[in-house]
């Protein structure tokens, strides 16, 4: 059995064999010209390319097209416009009424993705940080619960959207179990207050495993001697948690509302599947905007959502620059 | 007042025993030091009489009154841990005066418990630093002055000098005996370090799975260990032991040496390494093979193979001429024997 073992072995490693003994030749005389330095350039290279034509490449296409107008999807024909594009969306006669604004639905949607980011953020933390304190405790079925908070990360954000719109909808499940309880039946999506509320709670829904996971290995991190060093102090359950568990999770913490923060100003998927934007465009967020600029409404406009996703972007590279910061603040300050 | 008193206490984690019933009374102002190997329970036991563990059965009383169910906060002890538990996010200062806070005891009142506490220790300069900006050392006194500053009915110890490198846990013992000394608290001090126990401790409980082995002083175990366990786990290096069977309070020594043994039958010889010395040329001795020799300059550790094959180790005072592969002869006074018989228990 080991020599039959050893032969697959042989078989399947022998590919890689092979493709290491060819390039081990150019490789020392490319390491006899360059020094050990310039190896790391070769071992960089696969994954710089990757980046480079992935990132870098559609990063630069964004900031070109940008500066470019009308309805044309290759770039050679595209007329050169400059900040025009910019100055469309910025542009507004009274910044208190969006209905002044050249691009008043840029403005809806930056105005939804601000309301939708404080309370959803706001419910995502409270709610992820609750989960987390009951799974750390000792309960009963704790593996259990953990897997059923998290499954729905698992889950596409489209998948998502359409169960809840099959739970929401007006012959859904939920106006279901209302009849049955004798209660009047709702139209969920198509009020504008429940639509919203639905994408707040939908989405925090589908990604509080996530951050619920997060904290846990924050509140699991925190050694248990403090615990009973409180105790032995007499400490009150709630001072514990004002003084010793929140302080200790302030990392973790701050990891999860910067990546929330993130994540809701990038929401779309879910949404779109579960209202579409709508009803009118009360759940219209940022990302749907590009995207119906650029790609799907009548008179695509390729520029305007290049210039909003730029100016998008310019907000995530602050959130991500401040999530960095906090990282490292949490790394200096941890427990050695 | 800090008498301690565990009867019969138990303790079993998912159905298996840990602890198996202790009675135990540590007297007022005594530093009693639980000694034993990893797994022998007496970090369980601490913590139980801390009440961060509720024992299965039995009673732990404190001055008299019944404590088994009582909050570990109400008890009055203070714990120093292993890990030193010190508030990581905190300063000193904000270390030592928390568990105060919890008393709403007034500010001024903390800040000078505090300050003693800090004086006393020498950590005055350090207040305003974190955990993390301290020594190993430091932060070991840190958290014995979160102890102090409660003012607690006894402390309770628990491994506390583990983390810390020898020169500074020696150190740090002689400064842990001289505040004991000042403090007249009692002290429960759990180790699996001997010397520590046999340095600091006016009583030394020895514990092997869950029971208690022997309780005596740290002199009263070296020199008159009442098993076979007490015997091989106190004193370094360990104990000389020497299978044999004793006829007519005879018996017979690895190279023919007879020794008058108290009782019959199967026994176990023990004589430490320390009582051991060179025999002259044509008296009687204890007969081994050098294995090894471990000069050391004061003192010379020789390992050597009795002549049945036993393993004997021997401290000779000073720096005899000895080489690996001759034969030693050892002499010994027979006051310094040690006679166990088959059940393991001391004979005499």
């Amino acid at each position: 059995m080991a020599g039959l073992g050893d032969l697959l072995g042989r078989a399947v490693l022998w590919p890689f064999v092979l493709l290491a003994r060819l390039i081990d030749l150019p490789l020392r005389v490319w390491q006899r010209w360059t020094g050990i330095g310039g190896m790391a350039a070769v071992f960089l290279a696969p994954t710089l390319l990757i980046f480079g034509v992935f990132v870098l490449v559609p990063l630069g296409l964004n900031f070109a097209y940008a500066m470019t107008g009308g309805t044309g999807i290759l770039l050679g024909e595209r007329p050169f416009v400059g900040f025009e594009q910019y100055g469309r969306l910025l542009e507004c006669e009274d910044y208190t009424r969006r209905l002044t604004c050249r691009e008043d639905q840029f403005w809806t949607a930056v105005g939804n993705t601000g309301v939708f980011v404080i309370f959803q953020v706001t419910l995502m933390v409270a709610v992820s940080l609750i989960t987390a304190l009951i799974l750390n405790r000792n309960i009963r079925g704790r593996g259990f619960f953990r897997a059923v908070f998290f499954f729905p990360v698992l889950l596409s954000p489209v998948v998502v959207g359409l169960i809840w719109r099959w739970i929401l909808q007006r012959q859904g499940l939920l106006n279901l179990i209302m009849v049955n309880l004798g209660l009047d039946p709702q139209v969920w999506l198509n009020d504008r207050f429940y639509a919203f509320a639905a994408t707040i709670g939908v989405s925090t829904w589908a990604h509080m495993g996530f951050y619920t996971l997060i904290l846990l290995a924050g509140l699991q991190a925190i050694p248990r001697d403090l615990y009973e060093a409180a105790e032995m102090d007499a400490t009150p359950p709630t001072r514990v948690f004002r003084r010793i568990t929140l302080p200790l999770l302030a990392p973790n913490l701050a990891v999860v509302l910067v990546l929330a923060l993130i994540r809701g100003v990038q929401i779309f998927d879910e949404v779109y599947v579960l209202t579409g934007g709508g009803p009118g465009t009360s759940t219209l967020f940022l990302t749907q905007y590009i995207y119906e600029a650029g790609f799907a409404s009548i008179l695509r406009n390729p520029g305007l959502a290049a210039a909003a996703s730029i100016l998008m972007g310019a907000v995530l590279v602050v959130l991500t620059l401040l999530q960095l910061w906090l990282s490292r603040r949490a790394e200096g300050g941890r427990v050695r | 007042m800090g008498q301690i008193t565990l009867r019969g206490i138990r303790k079993s984690f998912s159905g298996v025993d840990v602890i198996h019933g202790i009675d135990l009374t540590i007297a007022d102002g005594e530093l009693a030091v639980f000694v034993g190997p990893s797994g022998c329970g007496k970090s369980t036991l601490l913590r139980m009489i801390a009440g961060l563990d509720r024992p299965t059965t039995g009673t732990i009383e404190i001055d008299g009154q019944d404590v088994t169910r009582t909050s570990a906060a109400e008890r009055g002890l203070a714990m120093v841990f292993q890990s030193y538990a010190l508030y990581p996010h905190m300063t000193v200062r904000q270390n030592l005066s928390f568990g105060l806070e919890n008393t709403r005891m007034p500010k001024n009142d903390i800040t000078a418990r505090v300050d003693d506490a800090g004086r006393m220790l020498e950590i005055m300069d350090l207040m305003d630093r974190r955990p993390t900006q301290l020594s190993g050392g430091q932060r070991q006194r840190v958290a014995i002055g979160r102890a102090i500053v409660r003012n607690p009915t006894a402390f309770l110890l628990d491994e506390p000098l583990s983390n810390l490198d020898a020169e500074l846990r020696g150190s740090m013992r002689a400064e842990l005996a001289g505040l004991h000394d000042r403090l007249k608290t009692t002290m429960i001090y759990v180790t699996h370090d001997q010397i520590e126990a046999m340095t600091l401790a006016d009583k030394i409980v020895v514990l092997r799975k869950g029971v208690i082995e022997q309780v005596d002083t740290p002199l009263g175990l070296y020199n008159r260990p009442q098993n076979l366990f007490v015997a091989g786990f106190i004193g370094a290096p360990n104990m000389n032991f020497f299978n044999a069977v004793a006829v007519d309070g005879q018996a017979e020594l690895p190279g023919g040496l007879r020794v008058a043994v108290p009782g019959n039958g199967p026994v176990t010889i023990g004589i430490r390494p320390q009582m051991l010395h060179l025999a002259d040329p044509d008296a009687p001795a204890l007969t081994g093979t050098i294995r090894l020799i471990e000069a050391l300059g004061a003192e010379t550790v020789v390992h050597a193979a009795a002549a049945d094959g036993t393993a004997m180790v021997v401290v000779l005072s000073g720096q005899p001429a000895l080489r690996t592969g001759e034969t030693i002869r050892l002499a010994f006074d027979p006051d310094a024997l040690h006679v166990f018989g088959a059940d393991g228990q001391r004979l005499d």
